[in-house]
C-alpha cells in the first residue's frame, strides 16, 4: 500500500533542521521506502510505500516517529512532537448519551468510539485542509467531513460523521449483514451484500453504514446538517478486507482497517476531531464519549539476549545503541544492564511484534544495513554429486544446441482445443480451478502437442526445414495427490525419418547409452501414426517413441508438412547412460571389408542384428541401399590378434547368406 | 672393371634426371625416392650385386650416387611444394554451414546463476512445481485466513493444491531430505501467477536459495547476494537492502542493485536515467529464515539459523544491461527468428 503525504504534515511531528532530501534518503534505507518525492512550493509531496505489516507507519506521525528514530542514529537532533498517545483524554462524562448502541458480536468490533456534536456549521474547509487532502489524494468535500480525512492522513486512525438527525430513533445495532441487503454508499451506489459484512443499522432498520468501507447515503452531512455523531471504530480485520475486495471498494479506511490499526489510538483522534470541529465548524460536544472495549489492551513484553541478536545480524552493536533504538521506536526497555533485554511493545506495534527476531530487524534496519559488511559464510558441506537428471538434460541441451536444433520453452498451461486437436483426453488433465484465459487452463501430460503448434506457427515465416526441441515437465493426475511431474524431451523436425533417427543415433552414441533397439510398436501415445513409430527400447525398458504424426492431427493444427516427433523419457535416458567407459582395443591387423546383398521380406534394422549375430569377427555393419526386398550393406571384418584370410571370411559370408535363404 | 660399375652410376644418374623430368608434382617424386632410395630400391640393389668388399672405392662411389639422387630428390621436391598452386578461388564466397541451434535465453540464464551458486558450494535441487497448501503456504508461516493469501495470484487445482507462485517451497522440502544441516541449495524451478503483461507472463522461473547452519547471520546473506550481483551483473555493481515483510523470513529485506546504466546516480547528465528508480533497480526478496519454517521443516531454531531469497530468472535475464528485451512475453515465443537470436 502506497500512501501520500505533505512535508509539512510530517514536520507537524517531526521537529528537525534536517533537510527534506536528506531525510528521505537516511529514511528509505532503513524503511519505508519514499518512492517519489515532488517538489511543491514551499513544500514537498512524498509517495512512500507502507510495508504490509506496519500500518502504523501509514499517517503522518507514524512516519515522524519512525524517522527520529533513523535520523538520531545519524547523529542528527530530531524529536516527536504533538504525540497524540501523550494527549489527555476527557471522556465527558458530565454530559447525557445522544444515542444509544449495540455491537452484536463484540469480537468482531475491539473498539468503538463515538461522540455527539451540536450546532455544527457546514462550510468550506480552510484553504490549507483543501490543499493537504487534495495533494494527498482526497477530495475536499466540506469542513465536517474533511475533518475526518485529514485526521486519517496525519494518525492513520479512520472515522466517520453521522448526521445524527437523519438517523431513526439515534438508536443504532451494528451487526453482521445478511445475504442479500443492500445498502446505497456515499458514492451513490446501491451495494447488495454477500452477507458476514460489519454494518450499522439505525432504528428505523436501514443500512447506514459499510463498515469500514464507506458510510451510507441515509445519513450523509450536508449543507443542512446541524447535530453530527462522530465515530471512531476499530473492526475485525478480515471482514473489512472481505467485504472491501469483493465490492471493489478499497478505500483508504479499508486499506487500514484491514492491517489492525491501533485500537488505542481511537480516544485520542477522537479528541482531536473535537477539537477541530470546535475551532473549524463552531460545534459543542453534547453528549459524553461512548467507549466500548471488549478486550481493554494489554502490554506485551518480548525478551531479547543482546548477545543472540548480535550473532544473527553478524555485527557487535553496542547494548546503549540498542537500548536507544529501542526506545526511541516507542518501545519500554527493562534490564537495560543486562544481557536479557526486557522490551515492553508499545501498542501501535501490537499486532507485527511477537518474537525476538521481530526486535532485530527494528534493531538491524534502524542501527543502517549499510553499517552491515558481506561475508563469505565458511559451511561444512558434505561432498554430493549433481543429480543425474540434471546433468543429462543439461548435456541433451547443449549437443542439440550444437546439431543444429533450436530450443524453445512452452507454457506447462495449454487450451482444451489443443487437447483436442491431438486426440488426448481432456479427463486426463489437471485442470485449473482458477484460469486467467482458456489459453492456459490445463497442465501438460505431453510436450507434443506444444511443440506441434510451434511447427504450425512457423510455417511461412522461417525457411524449412525446422529443428525444435523441448525439455520440461509434464504433470500426469495421481489419484488426488500431487500429480507426478516428469521431465520429458521433444524433438520435432520436418527433414524425413531417417535423418532426424540419424540425429538421435548419435546422441545415444555420444552420450554412450547402454545397447537399444527401435521396436515397431502399437502401443505409442495416440498422436503417432501406427506403422511408421517406433518404440525405443534399452535395457528392456522403454526410453520413448519416434514415429510420424497422424494425418488428422497433423490437419487439426494445419500442419503443411510431414514432420517427424521423437518423445523420450529424461530420466530414462539418464539411467541408460553407461557408468563407466571401457576402452576397447583397437586391432593391428587391416580390416576386410566385403559388400553384401540380403534378399530378405524383414526390417533392416533385425536383418543387421542378424548379420551382426553371426561372428565375433564383424566390425560393423552399413547399410548402403534397398531395391525392393535386396538390402546392400558394407560387412567390416577383423581380428585383434592375426590377419584374416578370404576363406574365413567367405565362410562367415556364406553362414549370413544360409541365414535369409 | 672399373668402367663397369662407373658406366652403371651414371646410366643411374641419367635415369633420375629424366624421371625427375617428367615429375610434376610432389607425390611424383615421393614415388621416384622408393624407386631410388627405397628399401628395393636401384641403389640398394647396386649394394647388393656389386663386389663392393672386394674394392673400396666401389662403395664410397655408391654412396656419392646415393648422396647424390638425395640431393636431386629433395631440391626437385622443395622446388614443386614451393611453387603456387595453379589458379585460386574466392576467399569471400560463404561457407555451406550446418543447421544452426540455439539454446534459449532461458537455458542460458539457469546454467550461469547455477554456475556462480555452484562456484559457492550451493547445490542444485528441483522441487514440486505444483504443491501442496502446506509446503507452499501454510508451513511457510502463511496460515489459512492471512491476507496473503488472497492477492489472486496463485492457480489453484483444488483448495489444497497450487501451482507454485515461488519456489519457496523447496525450503521445507530440503530441510525434511537433509535433516541435518548444513544446508546450501539452489532450487530452480517454473513458477506460476495469475497475471500477464510486459513484465509479466503467466508462467515464468525462479531461483530459490536456502543457506542454514549454525551462526548464520545477515552478513553472510550479503556476501552471498553481493558475488552474485557481481559474477552476474559485473563488479562494478554494488547491492543494498530495505526492510520488507514476508511471512517466511524475519528480519525481510529487499534487495536493491545499482544501475548498469546510470551507474547507480540516477541521472545521465542531468536526465533521469530510463531504466532505474533513482539509480536502483530492484532484484527481489530475501530474509533469514523464520523460527516458525525452521520448526515445520524439523530445525530446532535455537540451534540453527540461515538464509533465503527468491528471485526471477527472467527478472535477472531482463536486468542484465544491454539484451533489451522489451516485453517478459517475448521469452515464451516459438518465433525461430527469436529463438535463433541466441
Amino acid at each position: 500500500m502506497n500512501i501520500k503525504i505533505t512535508d509539512k504534515a510530517l514536520r507537524h511531528f517531526l521537529d528537525t533542521s534536517v533537510t527534506s532530501e536528506e531525510m528521505t534518503n537516511y529514511v528509505s534505507l532503513c524503511g519505508p521506502t519514499f518512492d517519489r518525492v515532488t517538489k511543491l512550493d514551499h513544500d514537498y509531496l512524498y509517495e512512500i510505500e507502507i510495508i504490509t505489516n506496519r500500518i502504523d507507519m501509514a499517517s503522518a506521525q507514524g512516519i515522524a516517529r519512525n524517522s527520529v528514530a533513523i535520523l538520531n542514529q545519524r547523529g542528527l537532533s530530531a524529536t516527536l512532537q504533538n504525540d497524540p498517545y501523550r494527549d489527555k483524554i476527557n471522556l465527558y462524562s458530565n454530559l447525557p448519551k445522544t444515542f444509544t448502541f449495540e455491537i452484536e458480536n463484540p469480537d468482531l468490533v475491539p473498539r468503538f468510539t463515538a461522540v455527539s456534536l451540536e450546532n455544527i456549521h457546514i462550510k468550506d474547509s480552510p484553504e490549507d485542509t483543501k490543499n493537504l487532502l487534495t495533494l494527498c489524494g482526497e477530495r475536499p468535500i466540506n469542513n465536517a467531513v474533511d475533518i475526518t480525512n485529514e485526521l486519517t492522513i496525519l494518525y492513520g486512525m479512520p472515522s466517520h460523521i453521522f448526521d445524527l438527525d437523519k438517523l431513526a430513533a439515534q438508536r443504532l445495532t451494528i451487526r453482521e449483514s445478511k445475504k442479500g441487503e443492500g445498502v446505497t454508499t456515499l458514492d451513490d451506489q446501491k451495494n447488495i451484500l454477500h452477507g458476514g459484512d460489519l454494518v450499522i443499522e439505525d432504528g428505523a432498520e436501514r443500512l447506514v453504514d459499510l463498515c469500514g468501507v464507506m458510510g451510507g447515503q441515509i445519513a450523509k452531512v450536508d449543507v443542512h446538517t446541524k447535530n453530527i455523531l462522530l465515530i471512531v471504530p476499530v473492526y475485525h480485520p478480515n471482514r473489512i478486507r472481505k467485504t472491501s475486495l469483493y465490492l471493489q471498494k478499497r478505500t483508504l479506511a479499508a486499506q487500514i482497517y484491514e492491517k489492525q490499526p491501533d485500537m488505542e489510538l481511537c480516544l485520542p483522534v477522537l479528541m482531536k476531531a473535537i477539537k477541530l470541529f470546535e475551532e473549524r465548524a463552531g460545534a459543542h460536544v453534547s453528549s459524553g464519549v461512548y467507549d466500548s472495549s471488549p478486550n481493554p489492551f494489554k502490554l506485551k513484553e518480548v525478551a531479547l539476549d543482546i548477545n543472540w541478536a548480535n550473532s544473527l545480524i553478524g555485527v557487535s552493536i553496542p547494548v546503549s545503541t540498542v537500548v536507544s533504538i529501542l526506545e526511541s521506536l516507542g518501545f519500554n526497555v527493562i534490564n537495560k544492564n543486562k544481557d536479557i533485554l526486557i522490551c515492553t511493545v508499545p501498542s501501535w506495534r501490537y499486532y507485527d511484534i511477537n518474537i525476538k527476531e521481530d526486535l532485530v530487524e527494528e534493531i538491524a534496519r534502524v542501527y543502517g544495513y549499510s553499517k552491515i559488511l558481506p561475508k563469505l559464510p565458511c559451511v561444512n558441506l558434505p561432498p554430493e554429486r549433481k543429480s543425474s537428471l540434471l546433468i543429462t538434460e543439461s548435456k541433451i541441451k547443449n549437443f542439440l544446441s550444437c546439431q543444429g536444433f533450436n530450443e524453445v520453452y512452452n507454457s506447462s498451461l495449454i487450451s482444451m482445443d489443443l487437447i483436442n486437436k491431438t486426440s488426448l483426453s481432456e479427463s486426463n488433465h489437471l485442470k485449473l480451478a482458477n484460469t486467467l484465459s482458456k489459453d492456459f487452463e490445463y497442465l501438460r501430460t505431453s510436450l507434443v502437442p506444444s511443440i506441434l503448434q510451434n511447427l504450425k506457427n512457423n510455417q511461412g515465416k522461417s525457411e524449412e526445414p525446422f529443428y525444435l526441441y523441448e525439455l520440461s515437465n509434464i504433470y500426469q493426475k495421481n489419484g488426488g495427490k500431487l500429480p507426478n511431474e516428469t521431465s520429458k524431451l521433444v524433438i520435432t523436425s520436418t527433414v524425413d525419418f531417417r535423418n532426424l533417427k540419424g540425429y538421435l543415433e548419435s546422441l545415444f552414441i555420444n552420450f554412450h547409452l547402454k545397447p537399444y533397439t527401435f521396436k515397431t510398436t502399437a502401443n505409442a501415445p495416440i498422436y503417432f501414426l501406427d506403422g511408421n513409430t517406433a518404440e525405443i527400447i534399452s535395457d528392456g525398458k522403454g526410453l520413448g517413441f519416434i514415429g510420424t504424426i497422424k494425418p488428422t492431427v497433423l490437419h487439426n493444427i494445419g500442419i503443411t508438412s510431414n514432420p517427424t516427433v521423437i518423445e523420450l523419457d529424461t530420466e530414462s535416458i539418464a539411467i541408460s547412460i553407461q557408468k563407466n567407459l571401457v576402452y576397447q582395443p583397437i586391432s593391428d591387423f587391416p580390416e576386410v571389408v566385403e559388400q553384401m546383398t540380403i534378399s530378405a521380406k524383414l526390417g533392416i534394422g533385425d536383418i543387421i542384428e542378424k548379420i551382426q549375430s553371426t561372428s565375433k569377427l564383424i566390425n560393423k555393419i552399413t547399410y548402403t541401399d534397398s531395391f525392393q526386398n535386396n538390402h546392400s550393406f558394407k560387412i567390416h571384418f577383423s581380428s585383434l590378434t592375426r590377419n584374416l584370410t578370404q576363406s574365413e571370411v567367405n565362410d562367415i559370408k556364406k553362414t549370413i547368406q544360409g541365414l535369409f535363404s | 672393371m672399373a668402367t663397369n660399375y662407373n658406366e652403371t652410376i651414371e646410366e643411374i644418374k641419367r635415369r633420375l634426371s629424366d624421371d625427375l623430368s617428367k615429375a610434376g608434382t610432389s607425390g611424383d617424386v615421393e614415388l621416384l625416392e622408393v624407386k631410388y632410395l627405397g628399401r628395393q630400391g636401384e641403389i640398394n640393389k647396386l649394394f647388393k650385386t656389386l663386389p663392393i668388399k672386394e674394392d673400396p672405392k666401389l662403395g664410397k662411389a655408391i654412396n656419392d650416387l646415393k648422396n647424390f639422387c638425395k640431393q636431386l630428390l629433395s631440391e626437385m621436391l622443395s622446388g614443386l611444394l614451393n611453387k603456387a598452386p595453379e589458379g585460386s578461388f574466392d576467399v569471400t564466397i560463404p561457407g555451406i554451414q550446418p543447421p544452426i541451434g540455439s539454446r534459449h535465453l532461458i537455458t542460458h540464464a539457469i546454467e550461469e546463476i547455477e554456475g556462480i551458486f555452484t562456484q559457492l558450494g550451493f547445490v542444485r535441487r528441483r522441487y514440486p512445481e505444483v504443491e501442496t497448501d502446506w509446503y507452499y503456504a501454510e508451513g511457510l508461516n502463511i496460515p489459512k485466513d492471512h491476507p496473503a493469501r488472497d492477492d489472486q495470484e496463485t492457480f489453484y487445482i483444488a483448495e489444497d493444491i497450487v501451482l507454485t507462485a515461488h519456489t519457496s517451497n523447496g525450503q521445507l522440502r530440503e530441510m525434511e531430505k537433509v535433516k541435518v544441516p548444513p544446508i546450501k541449495m539452489i532450487n530452480i524451478g517454473k513458477t506460476y501467477r495469475r497475471q500477464t503483461d510486459s513484465s509479466h507472463n503467466p508462467m515464468f522461473h525462479q531461483f530459490e536459495g536456502l543457506l542454514v547452519d549454525k551462526n548464520i547471520n545477515i552478513t553472510h546473506l550479503l556476501g552471498v547476494t553481493d558475488y552474485f550481483v557481481k559474477s552476474y551483473f559485473g563488479s562494478d555493481r554494488t547491492i543494498r537492502l530495505r526492510p520488507h515483510h514476508f511471512q517466511f523470513t524475519e528480519p525481510s529485506f529487499e534487495i536493491d542493485i545499482s544501475c548498469g546504466l546510470c551507474h547507480g546516480k540516477g541521472d545521465i547528465n542531468g536526465s533521469p536515467c530510463k531504466i532505474c528508480k533513482s539509480g536502483w533497480l530492484e532484484l527481489g526478496g530475501a530474509g533469514m529464515v523464520h523460527p516458525n519454517v525452521l520448526k515445520n521443516g524439523g530445525l530446532d531454531p535455537n540451534i540453527y539459523s540461515g538464509f533465503a531469497f527468491g528471485w526471477g530468472v527472467e527478472r535477472v535475464l531482463m536486468m542484465k544491461s544491454g539484451l533489451n528485451i522489451p516485453d517478459l512475453r517475448l521469452f515464451y515465443t516459438d518465433d525461430l527468428r527469436f529463438l535463433k537470436q541466441f
